[in-house]
């Protein structure tokens, strides 16, 4: 038995040698793949369906608070203390007041205040703002010099934005901007993470998609005017893997808000604080 | 045998890293491509000089990535008879050109230079193409900060009711909303996306299901100066001298198909339900800080707040039962075959709170 095995010859591992170092090498270069599509698997992303709404006057009956910016902050609200102490404690300029203190006219402060405009880009100049007895005078002068450069009043009246005074066009929401960047900066650095921002629709929905599972903040940054309130939002939400908001959205509200239709859904009110009288 | 084994091991290294590092073994790495590109131009340099078509006209020339406005006036001379506000609406005149390329100026009766604005290379025919030339592909992207336009165009009373025509930007000068059936206008996306007026162009293949979408499915894009002009004019920039705040230069020139993409080609944007704001149902509009990579799509969840409702409408819901009885059923309401024959994605059997079928082979 010995004998005929010493006697046998060698098989040759060539072949085994080859197939087995194929295939480690190719578990080897695939290993990574497999590791990151099991990541990617292991937490699917979540939805915010955010919902402002907010009430005036006796407060039974509450609107969307439409097209107004939201964001979404890492962290919860006691990870993200400095900042959400910084956005409460911030200075409060009314628009009335930042234009009153340009000189602007009465009629212009009206005038955007009647379609609660930052800007002049808001909305439509009628003919019946830039003649007659409603006009505005800022708005009349631009006219005029329009009229000089294009040789056309319509044309004047449609691209009066290019020949007003740069503060009035926008000023308001030029510095508004000045602000919300200065604290855009202070969340980033304050929760190490990219801040998200939607703006609501004009039933006060907005929609955060493809969120890490995790806890945020949702904040205004600056403060939205309402009446004569000024409203500042700070609440934490939790996102669960795979959540796609499909049933209630998470609404949050003003503190006047008694319409029945909220009162038990509102997850978090606002910091509500007067607007100061013009200085 | 040792041999054997040593190119066993040495082969199955070779594969690893053809996986691991493709570019090492890869013609087109950068590396690699660089070289052979850097010796071949010495060669072709050392041969003969590369010859130049001055009939294609490139804003990629290093020499031609001048201030714009070194060619380009603002307005041109033409505009009150080809617009109706102050444009670039014609070519730079001859100086823009002469006084580099004098010598290709007056090189023959029919100087190849002059076909990049004139129909024909004649001195005695003037007549120019339109500008700019719908024939030529596109040299440059658009850059445009969406979140920024909505920030400054928002307005925070919503809608009450439909009657009610809330009035759009008049800055913008652009055409009316023909076709369009619901009366309900925001002003906000609508300022520079109106109701479609021409015809979509069809895909090269047809269109599926010989389905041609009527007009109003869609909603136009600016296509001039016109949304841009009326506040960009001057002092708030970008403004009409700094071409370079949105043109970019693409990376190759490029010629736009204008054919519609769209999931949901039976979506009709006017029709009179259909009277949501735009951003209620495009709901990553908002955060797009750019063009780039925007894409205006629509969660199904938007859609079937109306459309897989108990007791109103349960067109989803429908269509996942019809499948279920016939794995050859196409869903229809919303796509046309092209897409409805492919397997519904999870989204709609969640919404629908069906399980998801087998997958169609």
């Amino acid at each position: 038995m010995i004998r005929r095995t010493a006697n046998k010859p060698r098989r040759s591992l060539f072949g085994p040698c080859l197939i087995c170092g194929l295939i480690l090498a190719y578990c080897f270069a695939t290993l990574p793949l497999v590791q990151e599509s099991k990541a990617q698997q292991a937490a699917p992303s979540g939805v915010i369906r955010l919902r402002v709404r907010v009430a005036t006057g006796d407060g039974n009956k509450a609107n969307g608070l439409s097209r107004k910016r939201f964001f979404l902050i890492k962290g919860s609200l006691e990870e993200n203390k400095a900042l959400v102490e910084a956005i409460e404690q911030q200075s409060l300029i009314s628009r009335d007041c930042y234009y009153r203190g340009l000189g602007a006219s009465e009629a212009l402060i009206a005038w955007l205040k009647e379609k609660d405009c930052e800007s002049v880009y808001c909305r439509e100049v009628e003919p019946e703002h830039v003649e007659g007895a409603a006009a505005v005078p800022e708005f009349q002068q631009a006219v005029a010099a329009g009229e000089k450069e294009f040789g056309s009043r319509e044309l004047a009246r449609k691209w009066l934005a290019v020949n007003l005074n740069a503060n009035l066009r926008s000023g308001f929401y030029t510095s508004q901007q000045q602000r919300l960047t200065a604290l855009l900066i202070k969340a980033e650095e304050v929760s190490r993470a990219k801040v998200l921002s939607v703006m609501t629709d004009s039933f006060g929905t907005a929609y955060f998609t493809d969120i890490e599972p995790g806890t945020y903040t949702i904040s205004n940054l600056i403060p939205t005017e309402v009446g004569t309130m000024a409203e500042i939002w700070n609440a934490e939400i939790k996102v669960k893997p795979g959540d796609l908001a499909t049933e209630l959205p998470f609404l949050i509200s003003n503190p006047g808000n008694k319409d029945p239709r909220d009162k038990k859904n509102i997850k978090r009110v606002s910091l509500e604080k007067p607007l100061p009288p013009c200085g | 045998m040792k041999r054997y084994t040593i190119t066993a091991f040495v082969l199955a290294l070779v594969v690893f890293f053809s996986f691991s590092s493709p570019e090492w073994f890869s013609e087109s790495g950068s590396v690699a491509g660089q070289r052979r590109g850097s010796r071949r131009s010495g060669k072709s340099r050392a041969v003969r000089k590369p010859v130049i078509d001055y009939s294609q006209f490139s804003h990629a020339t290093r020499e031609h990535q001048a201030s714009c406005k070194t060619c380009h006036k603002t307005p041109t001379s033409n505009w009150r008879k080809v617009a109706d506000f102050p444009d670039v609406a014609d070519f730079p005149d001859h100086e823009a050109c002469v006084r580099c390329h004098r010598p290709q100026f007056f090189k023959s009766a029919q100087p190849a230079i002059c076909s990049n604005c004139h129909r024909r290379a004649s001195p005695r025919d003037e007549a120019r193409f339109e500008f700019r030339n719908p024939d030529w592909p596109r040299q440059f992207g658009i850059e445009f900060p969406h979140d920024k336009h909505q920030d400054v165009i928002a307005r925070a009373q919503p809608p009450v009711t439909q009657t009610v025509s809330l009035r759009r930007m008049a800055h913008a000068v652009r055409p009316p909303p023909q076709s369009q059936t619901n009366s309900l206008q925001y002003n906000n996306c609508e300022i520079c996306h109106s109701t479609n007026a021409k015809p979509p162009v069809a895909p090269v293949a047809g269109w599926a299901d010989a389905f041609v979408p009527a007009l109003n499915l869609f909603k136009a894009s600016p296509e001039s100066h016109a949304s841009c002009f009326n506040c960009h004019w001057k002092s708030a920039e970008p403004v009409k001298d700094n071409c370079a705040g949105c043109h970019k230069l693409a990376a190759a020139p490029y010629q736009p198909t204008g054919v519609p993409e769209r999931k949901s080609m039976r979506f009709t944007h006017a029709r009179e339900q259909h009277v949501k704001e735009c951003t209620a149902c495009h709901i990553n509009i908002t955060k797009a800080a750019s063009l780039k990579g925007l894409k205006p799509d629509v969660p199904i969840s938007t859609c079937t707040e109306c459309h897989n409702k108990e007791g109103l409408r349960l067109d989803v819901s429908g269509e996942l039962a019809a499948l279920d009885k016939s794995r050859d059923f196409n869903c229809i309401y919303c796509h046309t075959s092209d897409v409805g024959r492919r397997n519904p994605p999870s989204s709609h059997y969640l919404i629908s709170g069906r399980p998801p079928l087998k997958l169609r082979e």
